[in-house]
């Protein structure tokens, strides 16, 4: 039985600056995993590399044993991972169910064809009771048939992460999904993370710098430093940990 | 996942009908007739165009070229009566979708900057191999005495595309057909993906849109469409001519879509309505033609970015929401 | 000299990203903001130099109220303000750059004289006076951010994150450049990531917490107060 995620000696150097330096890990369970560390701690490149938003330089990334990092991003995808951005994205002009939807259609070029003749919607019906089901349970049950360019940006946070659940991934990376959301919104996304977790069991990994937030909702974490994996473990003994006190304050 | 208003199905058959209907009243003036066609000759490249820029958000300013295409293999064919109009056309049409793959290969990993520009050259390249390759396309002078097809027996009617009417019918239900399959594609899933690439790229990709095979397939099809246009376009015309697909006709198509509105069904003819019918009704010359076009442009960038058939819509929507609005008060 | 009340920031209506400051900092100390990214610390400068949307409270500079002051005004009544990214001219040279700090004085000879004032102070810029300003190093080049705001001489200095991304040495440089700065009577304010190197070098510190102060003491005291370390692994007290 293959870990879920196995990140081998991974490096990446933009322009002379070793962002990730022989980052490893390996996450064999499902569970919340927290990936922290100070500013310039490689974490960002490390999870563009396994998104596919970047490629190693070197090392290697498998996804439940298959080699991802040579993938393309869509790829990945299809293969099971699913990633929110920083930047929070979503179909602005798409309403927000349409948003949803649209992560569950089948993109694969050769059936998105057949089905411009075909015709069928089959997918669409199967899927939109999930996509009803857990925007209400983001209080955007409401909102459903409002383009998601007039939501909130909390409430756009929120659209974006359920939209990356419809598919069931194998891995969701989440990249600071806590980032400029206020306080009251942090809880009911820490609740909702819990449930989607209990229902799904799948790994997730959230890059956080809100450290009340990730250390509340992981149940594992990884603190990077330098580009490498400087330490991991339950939140409270990472809290403590003097060695990543340091790292921390310098 | 609705890219624009579409009128039902209902409203289609109706327009579809109205438009084989234009002849009754208008039989008996071939120049109406002719400027007509001229339109639906336009508005099929316009279509083509508008599902790359309108739909993907693709910016082609070449895109004249691939209707070249079309038009010039069609014309050799039929000229030297190597095939009928139907096979020609067809050729025709699939060359174009070629050329469109060949040429979106390389271009389509470019930026969108890089793209724009890499089509523009694309555009120029393709109407100097028209101009100057005078042993197959007759060079600057083109391509003169294409014949019009056969007349067609359809049991109840003749169509006989050499007089006008005939001709008109032929360009209606081309036109028909490419409507179909643009509505066809814009509102199945490959059109929502296609909407999600235009809207955010990253994103698309990000729930595992192929956006490289996207974007090349719909070059492709809007090459092939563009050069189904070109081809009815000569056999109308009777003759091939290298400035009908050249720089000023690549940005005329441009403008014809985005003034009749980009992302809209109705945008792209609405536009070739304007461009070509009205200055054919006015005989207004041909430079002030493109003041006017440029002024047009200028306004409607700056109060109306969806095109004319965007404030139709909008102002559709408002008179809606007026009446009901009205008729709340009134039973107030 | 820079008196902060009740200060709150933000950027978009409803989201207070800074929710009640209270600091001041005096003539001749350096004074350090610390805090977890997020914590606020970058937009508390910029709240206090009138850049932001959205904004309450008080800020007095020599006890004159100058919160509605838009930032030419704030910088020709003396508070001066880094930001954190490069705000350097790449392709003019060091001593173009150092002129154009100047660019809100009329008087161009006294602008010429504190230029001069400036070379004797910083040697390493002098030298390099008629390199491009891009040829300079990461530290020369905060340095040179820092001796441009003093043509106007401020009498507050607001440095946000003059240490990131430098080498260590560049980041002995740039600490020593603010020392200098407060040696000579300006009242320096630093927003720091390296907290342990600032605390070093600095008089007192605050540590921003959810856009809160929630520790304010001397610098040296808060190097050895284990609460800092708790506040940035986000334990709850």
């Amino acid at each position: 039985m293959s870990d879920i995620l196995e990140v081998d000696s991974v490096s990446k150097s933009f322009g002379g600056v070793r962002a990730v330096d022989g980052a490893s890990f390996r996450i064999g369970a499902p569970g919340i995993y927290g990936l922290i560390g100070p500013n310039g701690a490689g974490k960002t490149t490390l999870f563009d590399v396994i998104c596919g938003r970047q490629f190693a330089d070197s090392g290697s990334v498998r996804l439940a044993g298959v080699r991802i990092d040579r993938l393309r991003v869509h790829q990945r995808v299809r293969l099971g991972l699913a990633r929110t951005f920083q930047e929070c994205r979503v179909l602005e002009e798409e309403t927000c169910l349409d948003n949803v939807l649209f992560a569950a259609q089948d993109k694969n070029l050769g059936r998105e064809m057949i089905q411009t003749f075909g015709r069928s919607e089959a997918y669409r019906r199967t899927a939109m009771a999930e996509a009803e089901r857990l925007l209400d349970l983001v209080n955007l049950g409401n909102l459903q048939a409002e383009p998601a360019g007039n939501l909130s940006y909390g409430q756009r946070r929120l659209l974006e992460i359920v939209s990356s659940l419809i598919v069931k991934p194998r891995l969701l990376l989440l990249d600071e999904p806590a980032s400029g959301i206020n306080p009251t919104l942090l809880n009911m996304l820490r609740d909702f993370l819990l449930r989607m977790f209990a229902e799904r069991q799948i790994v997730v990994v959230i890059v956080e710098h809100n450290m009340e937030f990730i250390m509340s909702l992981a149940s594992h974490i990884l603190v990077m430093h330098q580009g490498r994996v400087l330490e991991e473990g339950p939140p409270a003994a990472v809290q403590t940990s003097q060695r990543v006190i340091d790292a921390y304050l310098g | 996942m609705l890219p624009a208003r579409t009128a039902p199905l209902l409203s289609g058959a109706l327009f579809a009908a109205a438009l084989y209907l234009v002849p009754v009243p208008f039989a008996g003036y071939p120049y109406v007739l002719f400027a007509l066609t001229l339109t639906l000759c336009y508005a099929i490249p316009a279509m083509a165009l508008n599902l790359l820029l309108g739909y993907t958000g693709l910016v082609s300013l070449g895109h004249m070229g691939f209707a070249g295409v079309g038009a010039y293999v069609t014309a050799v064919l039929m000229k030297h009566g190597i095939a009928s109009f139907a096979p020609s056309i067809a050729a025709g049409t699939l060359a174009a979708g070629f050329v469109g793959a060949l040429v979106g290969v390389p271009c389509l990993r470019l930026r969108s900057h890089f793209f724009i520009i890499v089509t523009l050259a694309v555009g120029m390249l393709l109407f100097l191999l028209f101009n100057n390759l005078d042993w197959l396309t007759g060079g600057a002078a083109g391509l003169p005495g294409i014949p019009r097809p056969r007349p067609l027996d359809l049991g109840f009617a003749v169509v006989d595309p050499r007089r006008p009417v005939g001709i008109y019918l032929l360009a209606a239900t081309v036109f028909v057909l490419v409507f179909v399959i643009q509505y066809a594609l814009v509102r199945s899933d490959f059109g929502r993906s296609l909407a999600a690439i235009r809207q955010d790229e990253t994103l698309a990709a990000s729930r595992g849109v192929d956006v490289f095979a996207h974007k090349l397939t719909i070059f492709a099809i809007s090459a092939a469409i563009a050069g189904l246009g070109g081809g009815l376009q000569v056999v109308f015309l009777r003759a091939a001519a290298p400035q009908s697909f050249g720089l000023l006709e690549d940005i005329n198509l441009v403008l014809i879509v985005i003034v009749g509105g980009a992302g809209s069904l109705f945008g792209p003819s609405l536009g070739a309505l304007l461009f070509v019918a009205l200055p054919e009704a006015l005989r207004v010359a041909d430079a002030f033609r493109m003041v006017l076009f440029g002024a047009a442009l200028v306004a409607l960038a700056l109060f109306a970015p969806r095109g004319l058939w965007g404030l139709a819509a909008a102002a559709a929507r408002k008179l809606r929401s007026d009446e009901s609005a009205v008729a709340r008060v009134g039973h107030s | 000299m820079l008196k902060v009340r009740g200060l709150e920031v933000g950027y978009g209506a409803g989201r207070r990203i800074v929710n009640g400051v209270d600091l001041h900092v005096d003539a001749g100390e350096i004074v350090v903001v610390i805090g977890q990214n997020g914590a606020g610390k970058s937009t508390l400068l910029k709240g206090i130099f009138n850049m932001a949307p959205f904004r309450s409270g008080e800020v007095t500079l020599d006890d004159a109220p100058v919160f509605a002051r838009s930032p030419p005004a704030l910088l020709l009544a003396g508070l001066a303000y880094v930001p954190q990214n490069r705000s350097l001219f790449p392709k003019l040279t060091v001593a173009e750059n150092l002129r154009l700090g100047g660019f809100l004085l009329r008087d161009r000879g006294k602008v010429e004289r504190r230029l001069d004032e400036l070379h004797t102070l910083f040697p390493i810029l002098a030298e390099r006076r008629r390199d491009y300003a891009a040829s300079l190093s990461g530290g020369e080049q905060r340095m040179l951010e820092i001796a441009r705001t003093l043509i106007m001489a401020p009498k507050v200095i607001m440095l946000d994150e003059p240490s990131i991304g430098l080498a260590p040495r560049m980041v002995d440089l740039v600490f020593a450049t603010a020392r200098k700065l407060a040696e000579r009577g300006a009242a320096v304010l630093m927003v720091e990531q390296n907290v342990k190197k600032a605390l070093q070098k600095s008089d007192r510190g605050y540590v921003l917490e959810l856009g809160r102060i929630q520790i304010e003491d001397r610098a040296a005291a808060l190097i050895d107060d284990e609460r800092v370390g708790s506040l940035y692994m986000g334990v709850s007290s």
